[in-house]
């Protein structure tokens, strides 16, 4: 606290102007105690893996694992030489839409359905949560020998209700398997997406609902124009989050067709794999991998524009 | 206060995040007396494990002192966990692997001669020391081998009437047209991503084909690979084979042979104990030499796995490395091994032990005239792993050729 009366204040700086210099750096600093740890761990779990990711995609590394220095756009050159790199990156994108539109648009009916109130709901909303508590891989798995060509399930039934006359073989037929992938892909996203959807549906305050009723309108168009747009952030959230995990989910195809046959299978994530297990090149596995960062950051930043993403969150 | 000290532990754990992140050691710590190793080994099956605690527990106890520090690996996981260890530089002092000569090319590993005694050395059979050399010296220490031959269900011959395995490719084709004809697939070929350069190897040698030419250049596109590959495929497409040899493991090839389902396939001295008798113990079944596309040559393949020893802290872990390496070289404890996993011996002492075994004997016959992969050459990891992927497309309708010249590419640009 300063005396008015004295004019302390003004007497301090006239004959000292350096305590105040310090006092405005002094207090230009102040939060960086409370900044700092934050700052820190931004740098060293989310800042620090993107840089040697790219440095990684620019450095010759030897087959054992030897790095033997810098090699400049050297694995670029040679990943946009791979001619199974555009049928991938085409497949990736197929994929993450495909997959991601599915779930939303069942996630939505789901999530509406679990929000309805009915006897043993509670049983219900149970039943959904778990695939999402079962390991993916172990899904993938389950999916992989129930598809299988000898004895899978799936080929038993189908053969006695003489739907199919021989056992096919769904997973190596690159087409059938995309789509099989493509399933096991959408029944582990669901728990998660519909309990999004069903966290916003509760925020819906009951009373727009009743104003929607006295002006009298049915239930698509009060669905259409009232719960939708209510829904847009939960919306929003869920799909972001299910891009970006469907392009890099691993586990559902190299439990299931490990990118075969060949790389008609594929994704920039299995593919990635392939590059430094297979074919023993790390580098331009990091360049395959900087690619694939920044093929998501465009795909969700051209999500969020078309969204809106602004004008709804703020 | 509460405040203050929530800040100050945060801050506290970021920077030893970040420390601990940052922090490259040089060599894992607590072994700079060179007394104690760490032994990184590869998981075969579930029998492996026991024996190394076993021979390790076996060590220490007649050389006090020294310590092993034992890793399993399981081998899915082995290439990503080797490329981490050399990355990081925490290599361990001794690795079971299938690959030595990229470590040799980049100076991380021991010359033979210098973590083994003399005794030990000589002990090797020479087919597999050359197998073992980068440079024209021996840096691989032979550890396990294994050769593969043609099986066949004897039941399915007989209801096929065929009296002896097929010796020509010609003779293979109508065999399996006969046990087409008495209801089962005639040859399995497994050319999903498993192992199918061991597979394509095996009929490839038998063509006079090959990965390298005389010279040692890659001739992955040569014409001899590219009949091969054509005679594959047309076995596939004739419907002599089972559907879908892309996406085919060994593992389903001889459940469905130990079923009686089919009728041929290539195996190992291995197959019986890890893929037969697990399924059907009273399958009648014969052992013969590979067929190839004239009758006359009857080449076998071989594979080996290796030991190396990485160099550390300037040479301090030589003496110890070279204590234990000598005392595993050891007959008695070599022989255990592979008997206890059914491999092939590669010291001349651990021979004779197997050979007292009909089964086994055949493949002990069939190693000298045995053919390797070229694992001597650093780019053969890569090329394998090309094969893994793209071969078996071929056999499923991709033009042979195209393929071959794929690989080929690969090859050239890993070196």
């Amino acid at each position: 606290m300063r005396d008015p009366k004295t004019g302390e204040r003004g007497a301090a700086a006239s004959t000292a102007p350096r305590p105040s210099l310090l006092r405005r750096t002094g207090r230009a600093l102040a939060p960086l105690p409370w900044l700092a740890p934050s700052l820190a761990l931004i740098a060293t779990v989310v800042l620090w893996p993107v840089i040697e990711m790219v440095r990684t995609s620019l450095q010759k590394i030897s087959s054992s694992g030897v790095t033997l220095g810098y090699r400049g756009g050297g694995n670029y050159t040679d990943l946009f030489g791979e001619d199974d790199l555009v049928p991938v990156v085409l497949r990736t994108l197929l994929w993450v839409a495909g997959v991601v539109v599915i779930t939303m648009v069942l996630s939505l009916a789901l999530g509406q359905l679990l929000n309805a109130r009915f006897p043993g709901r509670r049983v219900v909303r149970w039943a959904v949560i778990v695939p999402w508590a079962a390991s993916v891989l172990m899904t993938a798995l389950i999916w992989k020998w129930m598809l299988d060509n000898y004895s899978g399930l799936v080929n038993r039934v189908l053969l006695d209700l003489h739907v199919i006359d021989e056992p096919v073989n769904w997973l190596a037929h690159p087409g059938q398997a995309m789509l099989w992938m493509m399933w096991v892909a959408v029944f582990v996203s669901l728990p998660f997406t519909s309990f999004v959807i069903l966290a916003g549906l509760q925020t819906i305050p009951a009373d727009v609902y009743e104003a929607a009723r006295v002006d009298g309108a049915g239930s698509v168009r009060t669905y259409f124009a009232i719960t939708l747009p209510l829904l847009r952030p939960a919306v929003l959230i869920a799909s972001i989050i299910n891009v970006i995990n469907v392009f890099n989910s691993f586990p559902i195809i190299w439990a299931m067709t490990g990118g075969g046959p060949g790389s008609k299978t594929d994704t920039t994530t299995t593919f990635m794999y392939k590059l430094a297990f297979y074919d023993q090149n790390v580098g331009e596995s990091g360049a395959m991998a900087v690619v694939n960062f920044a093929l998501i950051l465009v795909m969700v930043l051209l999500y969020l524009r078309a969204a809106r993403w602004r004008e709804e969150v703020r | 206060m509460k405040r203050h000290l929530m800040g100050v532990v945060a801050a506290g754990l970021t920077v030893a995040l970040g420390v601990s992140g940052c922090g490259k050691g040089s060599s894992s710590g607590g072994d700079s007396d060179g007394k104690t190793i760490k032994f990184v080994a590869a998981i075969y099956d579930d029998n492996t494990k026991p024996y190394w605690d076993a021979l390790i527990k076996d060590f220490q106890a007649k050389n006090s002192g020294y310590k092993v520090n034992l890793e399993m690996v399981d081998w899915t996981q082995m290439d990503a966990k080797v490329k981490t260890y050399v990355q990081t530089k925490q290599v361990p002092d001794v690795l079971n692997y299938n690959a030595f000569s990229d470590f040799a090319r980049d100076g991380l590993i021991y010359k033979a001669d210098e973590v083994l005694s003399p005794g030990t050395l000589g002990d090797f059979t020479p087919t597999f020391v050359q197998q073992a050399q980068y440079n024209g010296a021996q840096y691989g220490l032979p550890f396990i081998s294994s050769a593969r031959l043609l099986f066949y269900n004897k039941a399915l011959f007989k209801k096929a009437g065929i009296s002896d395995p097929p010796a020509t490719w010609d003779e293979v084709r109508a065999d399996a047209e006969k046990i087409k004809k008495a209801g089962a697939t005639g040859y399995g070929l497994p050319l999903g991503p498993e192992e199918s350069q061991a597979e394509f190897y095996s009929w490839a040698m038998n063509n006079g084909g090959g990965w390298v030419d005389a010279s040692g250049k890659w001739a992955i596109n040569q014409q001899a690979n590219v009949d091969t590959l054509a005679f594959l495929k047309d076995l596939n497409k004739s419907g002599l084979t089972q559907p879908n040899p892309e996406t085919t493991d060994r593992k389903t090839v001889f459940n469905q042979f130990a079923q009686g389902k089919i009728g041929m396939a290539i195996g190992g001295p291995f197959t019986k104990a890890g893929f037969i008798d697990p399924v059907n113990k009273e399958l009648d079944f014969g052992v013969a030499p590979l067929p190839s596309k004239s009758g006359t040559e009857h080449n076998t393949l071989g594979v080996m796995d290796v030991l190396a020893a990485f160099k550390k802290d300037g040479g301090k872990n030589k003496e110890a490395v070279k204590k234990f390496l000598d005392f595993f070289y050891q007959k008695e404890n070599t022989s255990k091994f592979l008997k206890t996993e059914g491999f092939l011996p590669v010291t001349k002492s651990a021979g004779d032990a197997l050979s007292a075994d009909p089964y086994m004997k055949q493949f002990v016959d069939a190693l000298p005239t045995s053919k390797f992969a070229p694992t001597s050459n650093p780019a053969w990891s890569a090329v394998a792993g090309a094969v893994k992927q793209d071969l078996g497309s071929a056999a499923a309708g991709e033009d042979p050729k195209k393929v071959l010249d794929k690989i080929q590419k690969t090859a050239e640009k890993a070196g």
